[in-house]
This record gives structure tokens, sequence and C-alpha cells, in this order.
């Protein structure tokens, strides 16, 4: 038993530990910095006890980036497990040209999400870009994209459902390949037309995957602050800041390390309840679908 | 009925993604062959017929006057990602095959909180990390260093790949470790010799997340490097001055995705085969 | 109780401190060159053709004294290493790679150039200064920044300050490079917001006759906002140039964390600089109660919401770069900023060549009297000293000799002759010998288009009614703030005068949070260098 527990914590401690070692410090200083006033012209471990917190709940900017997340992250993510699920779907079994697809579909999520924002800012471009030049040319009006909230959103959630489908039609992709046969063929058996196999056997037996895609996207897509920095600079207004723009802006830009420190804790503990929720939430969801 | 239509659907389905995915790339190609005339004068696509292609912004890119030289940043940018990608698999897999084979249990920690420690360290704000990254990697003396770049990458990377690589090793029956036990090989033994030869597909998924997200880095890379150190994507990104060269972005942005493009090819190839079945469950 | 030690993050600091000491020890001892023999005759032919096709075939004279070729190639700098950072290329991140491999070329040297986006400059530069870690010799950045980069910069030693080109640097960008009675940055740009118009359309009957029927006026270049916008509005979505596309009235930087304060501020300078009252602009120095909310500013935000009609699509998420685009590739009739977009309609391949006017900012009828509370009814004007590029070293720098050589070779006459003609550089003129019409003739622009230019320019150093930037430690903070509330009114969000008085709430957090003495002590500079005039 004993060389078990050694061998056991052999595997595991190494990653374990270089993970623990690169990450101790920085949550550390942030939560002493959290602290502290440390700014710009003062960059110092003071003590002003909880003074950063009391200013973040008083921070309208910071509660209504948060507010906007869920609706930002919640719907790409959503948008991308539906158009990746579908699209892996047709590109699962008999498709001519099946390998190029799938490599053309893949290769949005290998592009730099900072410079790819670049692209598309020029894309969105309202005079100069194709985007509304191709409105034009089908007879539709021209749409605001980056100075009005609604499309100014739209950009941003097609920018992310560009770069990040990919990412889930992967791993839907691979979990469709490794289905196993049997089921499907019962369901021959039994009759069971296409949509009906779908609802009883394919979804049901994707329900880990599916919500471990969707968790992994949901924790990426809540750091979302590259392209909206590059597209609208959080404007028009405040109407497309995120959570990780305002800290970029607050915490890099204006250098409120202290402040911005605060935010991030607590930002950090909100994601961590939230997604621990979704997460529950939505293997009960697909638990109970593939039951019923 | 349903037959005549489906093939339809399907492929139209399958067309308007496709235009959808490769648009911007198109958009980034012929914008590459632009100049600043050509820009301003609105959108256009074909080149000749629209506008006079040049090739300043493929010049610039490669040490061309009045731009940057992206050969020794995608060094970097390999070395490092390789680096990192590698020390992050094998830490990973070790690791992962660990909570996926035996149960550890401290106080209220069970394997599934040890799995969500690992994947939580990527829902820290990246603006928070770097920071106390700076002093450490000052402390250490390892700022502007490839080291320094790939100790911080593994601290990104690794959560991913114990991520993928955990649900993988799930999903390797069991009977494969147990026949190797009884022929007299010690763990570590056999995972060597009869875990990882089967978990190919699985370590190739994980390298691509580790690649892609380690190749595209620039948060961390920017704030911890000065001059020794620079990674393509600050190259690129050095060129977004206050007038903007949408030519040369285009033609960094298509330069850089193309050492993936490979990867994506070998990923397709072991999906084709059927050899991913069980890389993710 | 305050500061409760934490065992591990003390010993982290005290080590970083060691390090931060240890470095500084270092730097004791500065690395000096060697003499080699000249590289060039006094006076010889300089040209930039040989590093590629993308610069001009121009030659010039080497100017002799202590920056030029000639004498920069007597130093032996083999062996060492100069870090630059500077901004992204082309603007000012060009000249410094290309001046950065000229340097190399002559001194035997090394000098490492890194280029970085705007909105990342600052935390780039600062991070490291303030760790007490020695990343940069010589750093190229705006110079509104100088409030929290002077406590680490190393003033310019007597011997650069007397050379001919430094005498030469007009008296409000010597002005701009002092902090404390000392010059601590080196100037290498000077710049400045003024009204950039197409004088073809002005010129153009058809127009003039539209204009006159709609608002009973002459068509002639605006002098005060309020015309700008008359004309911006009347004009607006015609084809005004006959190229077959729309063009639009006015195109200004409104892109909220782009560079849309500065934009604000200029349009909001008639009106609140008031030629008789002292004091600020921005705070009361004496109290530090911020203005921002005041009538003067108020009107000019107010301005700026009725402009969004003038705008091309897009215009209200415009930054910088799309606001060179639009006027520089003659989209629109308008517009003020920087002189980027001007010189790059005057280019060689411009489509607008010579069909484009500077002339000052635009004024006001009247102007606000915080004194009095009330508005003086009298013609203003205030010429805006934006802040433009600057230079600076590091005093942790160990190469202090070689970073100053690099900076006057850099901006010596020759090369600054050159650097003003490239229009991507970004340089722009900021010594009395650039405001000379002839030079820009020569490099092709008419007349009239020349002596506007720099009458334009050389008038704003001869008004004497200025506003200069809030330069002052967390400038940046002030200045989010601010472009946050000026983009919640531009958006409608928010009153003009709800969205300014909320930055005026937050301009006192922030003046609370990095200290009012300190905050005082720089304003009272730019008090001083404002009411001097």
């Amino acid at each position: 038993m004993d060389g078990l527990r050694r061998h056991k914590s052999m595997f595991l401690l190494p990653g374990l530990l270089t993970l623990f070692l690169i990450i101790i410090f920085p949550l550390l200083f942030t939560i002493r910095v959290s602290f502290s006033g440390w700014n710009v012209s003062n960059p110092q471990m003071d003590f002003i006890g909880g003074a950063n917190y009391t200013a973040m709940l008083h921070d309208s900017r910071f509660w209504a980036s948060i507010t906007r997340l869920i609706l930002l992250a919640g719907g790409t993510v959503l948008i991308q497990y539906l158009i990746g699920f579908g699209v892996a779907l047709l590109v699962w079994r008999e498709v001519r040209g099946r390998r190029f697809w799938r490599v053309l579909f893949l290769v949005p999520m290998m592009t730099t999400p900072v410079v790819m924002a670049a692209i598309w800012q020029t894309i969105f471009h309202e005079s100069l870009g194709p985007v509304n030049d191709l409105l034009g040319m089908l007879g539709l009006t021209r749409i605001p994209w980056l100075t009005e909230s609604g499309p100014a959103l739209v950009a941003l959630m097609t920018v992310e459902v560009w770069q990040w489908t990919p990412f889930m039609f992967l791993l839907l992709l691979a979990g469709l390949l490794s289905l196993p046969k049997e089921p499907f063929m019962a369901a021959a058996i039994d009759g069971a037309g296409t949509w009906r196999t779908f609802w009883k056997v394919t979804f049901p037996l994707m329900a880990p995957v599916s919500v471990a895609a969707v968790v992994i996207r949901l924790i990426e897509a809540s750091k979302l602050s590259d392209s909206v920095y590059v597209l609208t600079s959080g404007g028009p207004g405040s109407s497309t800041e995120t959570p990780g723009y305002y800290l970029y802006i607050q915490g890099l830009r204006d250098q409120q390390t202290g402040y911005s420190g605060a935010m991030s804790l607590t930002y950090l503990v909100l994601m961590i309840v939230t997604l621990t929720v979704v997460a529950a939430l939505l293997t009960r969801a697909f638990k109970l679908k593939g039951d019923s | 009925m349903r037959s005549r239509l489906y093939p339809i659907f399907k492929y139209t389905v399958i067309a308007l993604w496709a235009c959808f995915v490769a648009g911007p790339f198109f958009w980034a190609m012929t914008t590459s062959f632009k100049n600043a005339n050509a820009v301003q004068g609105g959108p256009t696509y074909v080149p000749w017929a629209q506008y006079e292609p040049t090739l300043t912004g493929w010049r610039n890119i490669f040490g061309g006057a009045g731009g940057v030289d992206v050969i020794d940043p995608f060094l970097n940018s390999a070395v490092v990602t390789i680096a990192a990608s590698a020390i992050s698999l094998a830490l990973g897999s070790l690791a992962a095959y660990a909570l996926s084979r035996y149960r550890f249990r401290l106080g209220f920690i069970k394997n599934s909180d040890i799995v969500f420690f690992f994947v939580s360290q990527r829902i820290m704000p990246p603006v928070v990390l770097v920071i106390p990254f700076f002093y450490l990697l000052q402390w250490g003396g390892l700022l502007d260093t490839i080291p320094g770049l790939v100790i911080v990458t593994v601290a990104l990377l690794l959560p991913i790949a114990v991520w993928v690589m955990v649900d993988f090793f799930n999903g390797i029956p069991r009977e494969i470790d147990e026949m190797a036990m009884l022929d007299g090989c010690p763990p570590f033994q056999t995972f060597v010799r009869a875990i990882l030869p089967n978990s190919l597909p699985g370590l190739t998924v994980a390298a691509m997340f580790c690649a892609v997200f380690g190749w595209n880095d620039f948060f961390f890379a920017f704030r911890l490097t000065f001059t020794e150190v620079q990674t393509l994507p600050q190259a690129v990104v050095a060129l977004n001055s206050s007038i903007p060269p949408w030519w040369t972005l285009s033609a960094a942005a298509l330069f850089g995705v193309a050492p993936l493009i490979l990867l994506a090819l070998w990923v397709e190839r072991l999906l084709s085969k059927g050899n991913l079945s069980g890389a993710v469950r | 109780m305050r500061s409760r030690p934490y065992p591990g993050l003390v010993a982290v600091a005290a080590a970083a401190a060691l390090t931060a000491t240890a470095c500084t020890a270092q730097n004791e001892a500065q690395h000096k060159p060697k003499e080699k023999a000249a590289l060039f005759e006094p006076g010889s032919q300089i040209s930039y053709e040989k590093y590629g096709k993308n610069y001009p075939a121009t030659k010039v004279r080497d100017v002799p004294g202590t920056c030029s070729y000639e004498s920069i190639s007597r130093k032996d700098y083999s062996g060492q290493t100069l870090k630059i950072i500077s901004h992204a290329v082309p603007v000012i991140g060009e000249p410094t790679q290309l001046h950065a491999k000229q340097f190399e070329e002559i001194t035997g040297g090394n000098v490492d150039v890194v280029n970085v986006p705007f909105g990342e400059l600052h935390q780039k530069i600062l991070t490291p200064l303030q760790a007490g870690q020695p990343a940069y010799d010589v750093m190229f950045y705006p110079s509104l920044w100088i409030g929290d980069l002077a406590p680490h910069l190393a003033p310019v030693p007597e011997k650069y300050l007397n050379t001919t080109g430094m005498k030469d640097v007009t008296q409000a960008y010597m002005d701009v490079a002092t902090w404390d009675g000392k010059v601590v940055q080196f100037p290498v740009d000077g710049d400045r917001h003024y009204l950039k118009v197409r004088a073809d359309v002005l010129k153009d009957p058809k127009w003039q006759a539209q204009y006159k029927e709609a608002t009973g006026k002459d068509l002639k270049v605006p002098t005060t906002w309020a015309e700008y916008q008359d004309m911006a509005e009347v004009l607006n979505g015609e084809d005004l140039d006959g190229d077959g596309k729309k063009n639009y009235g006015s195109a200004e930087i409104t892109k909220r964390d782009d560079l849309t304060f500065s934009a604000f501020i200029s349009r909001a300078a008639p009106y609140v600089k008031n030629p008789d009252v002292k004091g600020g602009v921005f705070f009361d120095v004496e109290t530090m109660k911020p203005l921002i909310n005041t009538p003067g500013f108020v009107r000019a935000l107010e301005d700026m919401v009725k402009a969004r009609s003038t705008w091309a699509p897009g215009g209200a998420n415009f930054g910088l770069g799309d606001e060179i685009f639009s006027f520089g590739g003659g989209q629109t009739l308008l517009s003020y900023s920087w002189d980027d977009a001007f010189i790059q309609a005057q280019q060689p391949d411009s489509r607008i060549r010579n069909t484009v006017e500077a002339a000052p900012l635009p004024g006001s009828t009247e102007v606000y009297n915080r004194t009095t509370k009330s508005w003086d009814r009298k013609a203003n004007q205030a010429a805006y000293f934006t802040w433009g590029w600057t230079s600076a070293v590091a005093k942790a720098s160990s190469h202090q000799e070689m970073a100053f050589d690099y900076l006057c070779f850099f901006s010596n006459e020759a090369n600054t002759a050159l650097d003003l003609t490239i229009g991507r550089f970004g340089v722009n003129p900021y010594r009395t010998s650039h405001f000379d019409p002839g030079f820009w003739e020569k490099q092709g622009w008419d007349k009239d288009v020349a002596e506007a230019y720099v009458n334009t320019l050389s008038g704003m150093e001869e008004n004497p009614n200025r506003v200069f930037d809030l330069r002052v430690p967390g400038v940046n903070q002030y200045m989010s703030a601010l472009a946050n509330g000026v983009a919640a009114a531009l958006a409608g969000q928010e009153s003009p005068q709800r969205a300014l008085d909320a930055v005026a709430g937050e301009w006192a957090e922030i003046t609370e949070r990095i200290g009012e003495d300190k905050v005082r002590s720089a304003y009272r500079d730019v008090v001083a260098l404002e009411d001097k005039s």
C-alpha cells in the first residue's frame, strides 16, 4: 500500500507542484495587493484596509461589465456549441471533400487573437471594410457595426464565434468519432429515424463531451478582451466593456494595481462559483435529457 | 423525399460555414497586397482589376524598411512553444494518469477537486497575474529570457494538458494497466510501455491545444520581455501603429497561422483514421 | 497596525530591493566610448536611399557639430549594447529603427530596438523602471507622461543642451521637455493640434453658393467651432470632389480609449482658456478643484455631440488611424488633430495632394470666466500644445553617453530634415529652422499650402493664449476618466453636463489617491507655462 501511495504521488506531484509553485506567489501577491493603494505613482504595498473593495462595490462599470459578460460569454458559447455540433455532425460521416472541410474548419482557432482582431476591425470598418460593402451590393442597408451598441455586440460575438467555434468543433467531432457503434445499430433495428436516433442515441452519448467542451469554452470566453480592445475599446460609451477589458484598463493602462487586484479576486470567486454551478446544472440537464 | 433534399441542405450549410470561415482569410490575403491609397479608396477585392497590387506588406514582415523582421521572433516562438508544450504534456499526462487511475483524498479534497484546481488556473484574469509574474521572474533573473517565458507558458498550458489527458485516460480500459502489471511492470514502466503508446491521439489533441495557446500568447510574452526575446505575436503587434498598416498586419497574420495549419493537417489525419477514439470523453 | 508584514512577500520584496540596489550601484560605472577615425567628411551628403526603396532619394548636407555624422562616427562603441523602446512601426518606430541601424554602422555599437503599440507603451516603460529593472536605456514616449517618468530619467547633460540643434528647438518644446527646472526629455518631435480643411472644396463656386444659401455666410476656413459645425453639416454627405463617392463633414478621434481625450481638449480650448484668468484650465491650482465640469467644457462636449451627424460612417469609433485614413484619403472635408493626416494627404502619391490647407484650431465668440462665473463675450482662440513624441534616457542606464549620443544623432540637422519629409515617420517641426516654407516647397508642396502650414505652426509659438496637457503623475487615469465621460455623452448614455460631473468626481478621487500635493506641485508647473506667456 505504501508503494502505491508513493507511486501515485510520484505521478501527480511533479505537475501539481510545478503549477502550485508558479501560481502561489501571484495569488498571494494579488490578495495582498488588493488591500494596498498600489498605483502608478505610488507602487507600494501599504495597507489601506478594504478601501478597494468598498470602491468596487460602488463601481457600476465593473458590475455592468459582469452582467454584460453573462450575455456575451453565454451567448457566444451557446452559438459556438450549436454551430460546432451541427457542423461536426455534417462532416462526421460520408461527405465529399471531408478532409478539406475538417482542416478548414479548424484553422480560425490557430490565428493569434490580437492580430485577428485587427483584421476584423478592418472587416467591420464602416466605410472601408467589406461587410458594409457587400451589404450594399445586396441592396441592404449599411450597418453601423462599431458605433451602435447592438451591432457592436453582434460584431464582437461574430469574431468570437469565428475564432473559437473550431475549438468546439474539434472536441465534438473527436467525440462523435469515438462513439461506439452498437447503440446506433440497435436504434436502426428498432427502426428509429434520423431525428429520433439523434435525440435518443447520439445526443445522450455526447453529453459528457458536451459538458466538458462548454465549460472549458465558458472559462476561456469569460476572459474576452482582445477583440473588445481593438474593435470598440469598450464603446460606444461603455456598452461593450467586459470585465477582462475593464481590468486591463484599470490594472495595466491606468496601473491601479491595488484596485484591479481587488476586482480580479472578486471576479475569480464569482467565476469559480458560477462555473461550478453551471457545470453541475449542465451535467444534470444532459442526464435528464438522456434518461427521458 | 427527405433523402433527396438532405444532401442539398448538407452541402449548402457546409458551404455557407466554409465561406464564413474562409472570408477573413480572403480579405487578409487581398489586403496584404494593397497600399495606403488602395485601402483609402474603399473596399476592393480583385488585384489588378480593382487596385494595383504591391508587395510592400510582405516585404515589411521580412525585414523591409518600415517593417519588422519576423524570422527571429518566429524561431523564439517556436522554441518557447515547443519547450513549454513538451514540459506541460509530460507533467500533465503524468498527473492526469494519476488522477485517472488512483483515488486521492485529503480532507474534503477529492480527485475531481484536484482536476478543478488545474483547470481553474485558466479562470484567473491574466491582468493580475502579469505584475506578480514580473516580480517573480525578476527575482530569478529570468526576465527577458526564453527560460522565463517557458516557465510562465507552462503555467498557462499545464491546465489544458491535464484537462484533456484526464478525460482521455479515463477512456483507456484499465485492463491494459492490469495486464502490464501482471507482466511484472512497475507502475512507471506500465505508464511508459503500455499507456503512452495507446495515448498518441490524446497527446495529439493536447499538443494541439498547447501549441495553439502557446504560439498565440501575446499577453505574457509581451510584458515579461524587453528586447532580447521577441515572439512572433509581439513582432506583429509592433506594426500596429497610429497609422495602421492594414497590408502588413494582414501579411503577418497569414504568415503566423501557416505553421499551425500543418498541425491541423496532422490532427485531421489522426481523426480520419479513427485514431482519436476516446481522445475526448 | 498598518502594513501587516507577510513574511514571504517581505522576503521576496527584500530580494527584489537588493537586486535593484545592486543594479543601481553598477550604474556608477558608466561605459565610455573609445576614439576612432571619422567615417564622414565634414558636411558630406546624407541620404536614406541605400536603406530601401521606401525612402526618398533626397540628399541633405551633414551640419557640423556634436551630433553630426562626422562627430558621431569618431566614437567607437563596439562591444556595447543600447536598448531602446519605441512606438510601433512606422510612426516614430521606423525612424528609431533606421537611426539605430545607422548608429550601429558608424559607431560599431549594438542597438536593440523594440516597438510597442501606443496603448501598451506606458505600462511597458514604467513597470521595469518602478521595479528597478534596467530594461531600456532609451525610451520614446508621448511627452505628457513626464509626470510619471521624470523621477526615473537622467537629465540631459550640458554638452547636449549646447548643440546647435538643441539651441534651435522652440521655447514651447523646451518647456515641454523640462521638469523641476531640469531638461529631462530630449526633444525629437513637435506636436500640436490644428485644423485641416479641403481647400479645393472651399474654393468651388458650387459649394460656396450652396453654403451661402443655407447659412447666409461665405464659405471660408472656419474660425470658430460654430462655423466648423455649420460647414460640416451643410456639406455632409455630398460628393464634394466629384470622384463619385460621398464625402463627409468632419473626421475626429472618437474611439474611447484611443486619443479621444486630446480631441476633446482641442474642442474645449477656446471656451475654457480665458487669457484674463490665470491659475489653470483643468484644475484650480490653489484648491485643486477639478474644472472639467465647468460650462466651458460642457459647451465643448455639447458641440461634439452635435457634430455626430457630420461624421463619416463609423466616425463615432474613429481612432487616430481612422482619422488619418479618412481625411488623408480624401473622405472628409474638415478635421483637426496632429500633423499625420495632413502629411498623409500631402504624400507624393496622394490623390488629394495640394488640395488641403492647414489653419489654427477654431476659436469661439465667447469664453467662460471662472472667477466671475459668466461668459465673457469676446472672440477667443487658444493654441493647444497637444503632447507629441519625445525621448529620454533612463537614470539607471549604464550606457548614458551612448544613449545621449544616439538621441543627439537621431535628431541631428541632416536626419531631422530627411525625417520631416517622410509622413509616416511622425516627426514634425519643432525647431525654428523648420518653419521655412521653402523647405516644404522643395518637397513638391504648392506655395500656398506650404505657407499656410508653416504660418499655422509658427503662429502657435507666438500665441500668448496656450493650453498644455495635464502633465501630472497619473495622467493616464485622469485622461481615461475623461475619455469615458466624453464617450458616455457621445453615445447618448449621459447628458454632457452629467457626464462631465461624473468625470469631475472621478478626478477628485484620483487626486486624492495619488496625493494632492504631488499633483498640485506638478500642475503648478503646467500652469506656469500657460500663464507666463
